[in-house]
């Protein structure tokens, strides 16, 4: 009974690290974040006007104004929407890019007080495939959202992105299985432990995978150069034109944790996850040992997350740099793009790992 | 001169294959960057950095505008305290907007003293384009256009502003009023003499 407790006391802490990371954290501090390194890379000033007492503190006040004004904007809804469907989909479009975080590890196995800690919420058997299951849900929030505001731009946004997300799913699950077949599991914990050995890391064992992944994710994630859904010179706001207030502020959240959890698949799919090249777990615990079994465990545990957490901002920090570098792909590009070039790139890089790994075996 | 826009452009091979090319911008943008964000740190030690910003805190910090800014029409007041203005009506006539209106006063029959005045003179700013007619018709030196741009108010009656508001002295006005003798060259053989 106490043991059902004590297990159900960790994973709820589990989540609660997981939400104030994502909800609490990332998705706040990102709204500044682009804001501010925007107009570093441009040669400006950016957000530092919001002051309390003066303080302006790089202009991270400007969160707080942000989420006050978010919360107390009026709340609209057009004439012609369907109201249930129009207050929905924000909460379709959301959920899912905080869910997908349930099989996403965040740090190895430790023993903790002679307890096993696995620092995943869920450990699926079928990690990597339950993330795109969910991610690929988030595709209904948006067309339901371009639907139901009864819109023109909204629903052609909408239709865009079903396009988009429909083409480039294809070849992300594609790319998968091409790091599926050098690492020969699905669960996500399994992949990360794999890539303690430095060599066996996935950017070396699939180089292709890595950019064709990354370019699809953020295809999946509609952020430019994929952002024809939202192209603003052109569909006004795409499918949240008519969105105002805080559901406004779910599409945008989820869009910023999406971003998180596109830079966690890919510190845990290519660049070894919770590791430092060279540096294993034995290692860390066997430095610390002083500090006793549970002691140096917690050392390796709080160095693990934080390392994993680092990579995730630098990658956070590419998409950052990739959205305020390149200009938008026409329409036909982006499909000519997801069609002709990366899904049978995909197909070539699933053959050629297959004929490797034969020949090495 | 035409442009035309070359819509057939034949991207290399290394140019279509995309990745060197956003690896070159990426490098390019994360260059400024860093240098943006290293140059921060002799800033906050008090030091001048390599990279200034040229962003200018706007209400804190203006800028000073060029002589031949045209911000809003101003009288000009000579040493004695007088309006150089005649109330001719020459500005009044040249305005395309319609925005000057000039009540004149004069004081006939005296010698030596000041013969014409404007009683009121009264320009609406909401209506004004400020595009400089005014200046140029002006025949005594007396209407110009200054770097005054900011107009703030809550109703429109205040946009109409009196010759008490738009009095500056002749000692303010003296880059203008060269400025305008080059430019329309008009007063040249007068300017000597005044």
């Amino acid at each position: 009974m106490t043991d059902i407790l004590i297990d159900l006391a960790i994973t709820l802490v589990k989540i609660g690290f997981i939400l104030g990371v994502t909800v609490g954290f990332f998705a706040p501090i990102l709204t500044w974040v682009e804001r501010k390194q925007s107009a570093i890379m441009q040669d400006r000033i950016g957000a530092n006007r919001a002051d309390v007492m003066g303080f302006r503190a790089l202009g991270l006040f400007h969160i707080i104004a942000d989420a006050l004004k978010m919360f107390t904007k009026e709340d609209f809804i057009p004439d012609g929407a369907n109201k249930f469907m129009h207050t929905l989909s924000p909460i379709i479009a959301l959920v899912p890019a905080i869910i997908t975080f349930a099989v996403v590890p965040f740090g190895g196995q430790y023993t903790l007080f002679g307890k096993e800690v696995n620092l995943v919420i869920s450990d699926l058997d079928v990690g990597l495939l339950f993330v795109f299951a969910i991610a690929s849900l988030a595709t209904y929030g948006y067309v339901i959202a371009g639907w139901s505001s009864n819109n023109n731009w909204s629903m052609l946004g909408s239709m865009r992105t079903a396009a988009q997300m429909v083409s480039y799913e294809v070849t992300m699950g594609l790319t998968i299985i091409g790091v599926l077949m050098v690492f020969g599991t699905m669960r996500l914990t399994e992949i990360g432990a794999i890539q303690e050995n430095f060599f066996r890391w996935g950017i070396f064992l699939q180089p292709v995978g890595f950019f064709m992944f990354f370019t699809a994710s953020i295809a999946e994630n509609k952020r430019i150069p994929f952002d024809n859904p939202e192209a603003e010179s052109e569909l006004v706001a795409g499918y949240f034109t008519e969105y105002s207030g805080l559901k406004f502020g779910m599409f945008f959240m989820a869009e910023f944790i999406e971003m998180v959890t596109i830079g966690a698949l890919i510190t845990l799919l290519f660049f070894g996850a919770w590791h430092v090249p060279f540096l294993s777990t034995a290692t860390i615990i066997s430095l610390f040992d002083f500090l006793g079994a549970t002691g140096s465990n917690i050392v390796a545990m709080l160095f693990h997350v934080g390392v994993f957490f680092a990579k995730v901002t630098f990658f956070i920090w590419v998409q950052m740099t990739i959205r305020w570098t390149l200009p938008r792909f026409r329409y036909d590009q982006i499909m000519n793009l997801g069609w002709k070039i990366l899904l049978p790139l995909s197909l070539i890089n699933i053959v050629v790992t297959g004929i490797i790994i034969l020949a090495l075996a | 001169m035409a442009y035309y826009v070359d819509r057939n452009v034949k991207l290399t091979w290394w140019e279509k294959s995309y990745l060197p090319e956003i690896i070159r911008g990426m490098y390019i943008t994360s260059r400024h960057f860093f240098l943006n964000l290293f140059g921060f740190i002799p800033f906050l030690l008090g030091q001048k950095k390599e990279r200034p910003i040229f962003t200018v805190y706007y209400p804190e910090q203006t800028v000073k505008y060029p002589m031949a800014y045209r911000g809003r029409p101003v009288l000009a007041v000579n040493e004695k305290g007088n309006y150089n203005c005649v109330a001719c009506g020459l500005c009044e006539a040249a305005c395309p907007a319609y925005c000057i209106d000039i009540i004149p006063g004069s004081n006939p029959g005296k010698q030596n003293e000041l013969e014409r005045w404007p009683d009121e003179f009264t320009i609406d700013m909401a209506i004004c384009i400020f595009c400089g007619f005014c200046e140029e018709a002006c025949p005594e030196e007396a209407i110009f256009m200054s770097d005054m741009c900011e107009f703030d108010m809550l109703d429109r009656k205040q946009m109409k502003y009196n010759k008490e508001q738009l009095a500056v002295s002749t000692e303010d006005l003296k880059d203008r009023i060269e400025f305008t003798r080059q430019m329309s060259g008009k007063w040249n053989y007068s300017s000597s003499s005044r």
